[in-house]
């Protein structure tokens, strides 16, 4: 658990460090780093497939019917996807702010930076991975910018952060709205 | 029992056609025993390739096949399960291949265990196990450097992730555990001197521990930052030529790490001579992106759209790098985006690259030259280890 402790710590601090008005400047529509699982042959497959379906006939877009939360939750152009990696919970049961049915939400995460275009906030997104159940398979996303390598684990999405769960199996991913990181002029 | 009388009455048509052609055929074909299962060589053929399947879409589901990218058919030449973000290491001399992996005893709930799974080369058949205790084996995209040999292939080194970082030690002829060592700041195994290890190092620098009889750590020693993790960080796979480790760096950089002694030792870097055709630039891409011949020649993969965020997008070009002559000897063409590449250990080396389709290619690695496809050897064939 000493572990578990010193992670969050480092967690903590760097989103205080990324919630510094100056450092949310340079991070704004951009990813903040990855989170999640993220293996390297799905990245290709997705680039292949055209952003994140999993082949085949395209996946039913999920608007969220809210004009100020806008786009499709099936996408990974998805405003709040701008770091995530890994499977969309949206496509598999849950939304993007919550686990299908049955899993458990991981609580150690990574946060990424994410603006809405619609209301031209910045918002923290933290990318809590879905546990318990093998991998949902559906709408596959993956970006590797500022993706650093394993002797970098707090940016590094290779890793399965399903860790402090009651089961270690990764499901998929989510993008939960932590706040508003920074209110545009 | 209908489609049995269909069967048996299709049986007997065959049967007579197949009799006025038995002239030609004085003997019948021998019977054959059942049951019968293939075995294997004990030590594997030098065009043999272990290739990790990470089966991203069902994980507690990996897998490995070994197969054998020289010959002209019967190319997988067999599997081995490698469950939840496991890790394969054949041994050079004890004809066993070790697997680190994780079980949950509902498969995906209950109650958690990791082990390594001890394979014996010739049957394929599982020859015993040592469960490693905590619960705490880094589960990650498989990197080969997470489950390591040291002391004469007599011991494993496992890495760690809980998300503290730690190594455990362990036995392989005793069957324990010898030790478990926190190893904070640091990732992955790279076997060092006669019996110990090194570690990469979150703030640019590598530490290496010698381990005494018992398997207990002496002191550390950490070495100059070299790695430079912002702007251009190592890969985390080296090409190994001998006990010198040739890492590539995001931007094309090479670094040799000799590790042949108690502690390992940063030997330099030099920049891949810049080649024409890249747009922005070529810069190495992929999963496992560099490896070496037995001649110590590098192959690199690389991708003309080289920038921040490519590095795990593949390559289309293997470059043979000579890092003694710091030139590029030749760019190999590959036929098909690829993800991962290894050079066997022949005389005359292929190159493999594994396509995101889970097959592989192989080339000529002195020429160039297209060989052969394997197809569809694996789901997601990121690792690929050569047999030596």
């Amino acid at each position: 658990m000493s572990g578990l402790d010193k992670f969050s710590e480092k967690v903590t601090r760097r989103v205080a460090r990324a919630t510094s008005r100056r450092s949310l400047l340079t991070l704004i529509g951009g990813a903040l780093t990855g989170a999640a699982v993220i293996p390297v042959l799905p990245v290709s497959r997705a680039q292949a497939q055209g952003h994140g379906h999993g082949g085949g006939d395209p996946i039913a877009p999920q608007p969220t019917g809210n004009p100020q939360d806008p786009g499709d939750q099936t996408q990974c152009d998805y405003w709040r996807y701008c770091a995530i990696d890994g499977f969309l919970c949206s496509c598999c049961g849950g939304t993007a702010s919550s686990c299908p049915p049955g899993t458990e939400m991981s609580p150690i995460t990574w946060i990424g930076t994410c603006q809405n275009p619609a209301d031209n906030r910045a918002y923290i997104i933290s990318y809590n991975d879905c546990c318990g159940k093998s991998s949902c398979g559906r709408c596959l996303c993956n970006r590797n910018e500022r993706d650093r390598p394993m002797v970098r684990p707090q940016a590094n999405n290779d890793i399965n952060w399903c860790l402090g769960t009651e089961s270690a199996i990764y499901n998929c991913s989510t993008a939960v709205i932590l706040g508003v990181a920074l209110d545009q002029q | 029992m209908q489609s049995i009388l269909r069967g048996a009455a299709f049986a007997a048509l065959m049967w007579s056609v197949g009799a006025a052609g038995a002239a030609g055929y004085p003997q019948p074909l021998p019977e054959e025993p059942v049951p019968t299962v293939t075995e294997l060589p004990e030590r594997y053929p030098a065009s043999w390739v272990v290739v990790h399947d990470l089966h991203f879409n069902s994980l507690p589901d990996g897998r490995a096949a070994l197969v054998d990218v020289g010959a002209d058919n019967h190319h997988l030449r067999g599997q081995i399960p490698v469950a939840q973000f496991g890790n394969i290491l054949p041994s050079t001399t004890r004809g066993e291949i070790y697997v680190g992996e994780t079980f949950y005893s509902r498969l995906t709930r209950g109650e958690r265990t990791d082990v390594i799974t001890i394979w014996d080369t010739k049957t394929l058949a599982p020859k015993g196990e040592i469960v490693l205790p905590g619960g705490k084996r880094g589960l990650f995209v498989t990197l080969r450097n997470s489950l390591q040999l040291t002391n004469d292939e007599k011991w494993a080194l496992v890495f760690n992730f809980t998300p503290g970082s730690s190594v455990t030690v362990v036995d392989l002829d005793g069957r324990k555990i010898l030790s478990d060592i926190d190893l904070p700041g640091c990732s992955l195994v790279y076997p060092t001197g006669p019996r110990g290890f090194t570690s990469l190092c979150a703030d640019g620098t590598m530490t290496s521990m010698t381990l005494d009889a018992a398997g207990k750590p002496g002191a550390a020693v950490t070495s100059e930052a070299f790695n430079d993790i912002d702007d251009d960080p190592l890969f985390m796979t080296p090409a190994m030529v001998g006990r010198t480790g040739w890492f590539v760096s995001f931007k094309g950089n090479l670094r040799a790490i000799d590790f042949s002694g108690a502690a390992a030792k940063d030997l330099g870097s030099f920049a891949i001579p810049a080649q024409a055709g890249g747009d922005p630039e070529w810069r190495p891409g992929g999963w496992q992106v560099i490896s070496a011949d037995r001649a110590g020649l590098l192959y690199v993969l690389m991708n003309p759209k080289g920038g921040e965020g490519s590095h795990k997008d593949g390559g289309t070009e293997a470059w043979v790098i000579d890092p003694k002559a710091k030139t590029v000897v030749r760019r190999i063409a590959l036929k098909n985006h690829s993800i991962s590449i290894e050079a066997t250990q022949q005389e005359t080396p292929l190159l493999v690259a594994s396509r995101p389709d889970g097959s592989l290619d192989v080339y000529d690695a002195a020429t160039g030259a297209f060989v052969r496809t394997v197809a569809s050897v694996a789901h997601d064939p990121m690792t690929m280890t050569a047999a030596r």
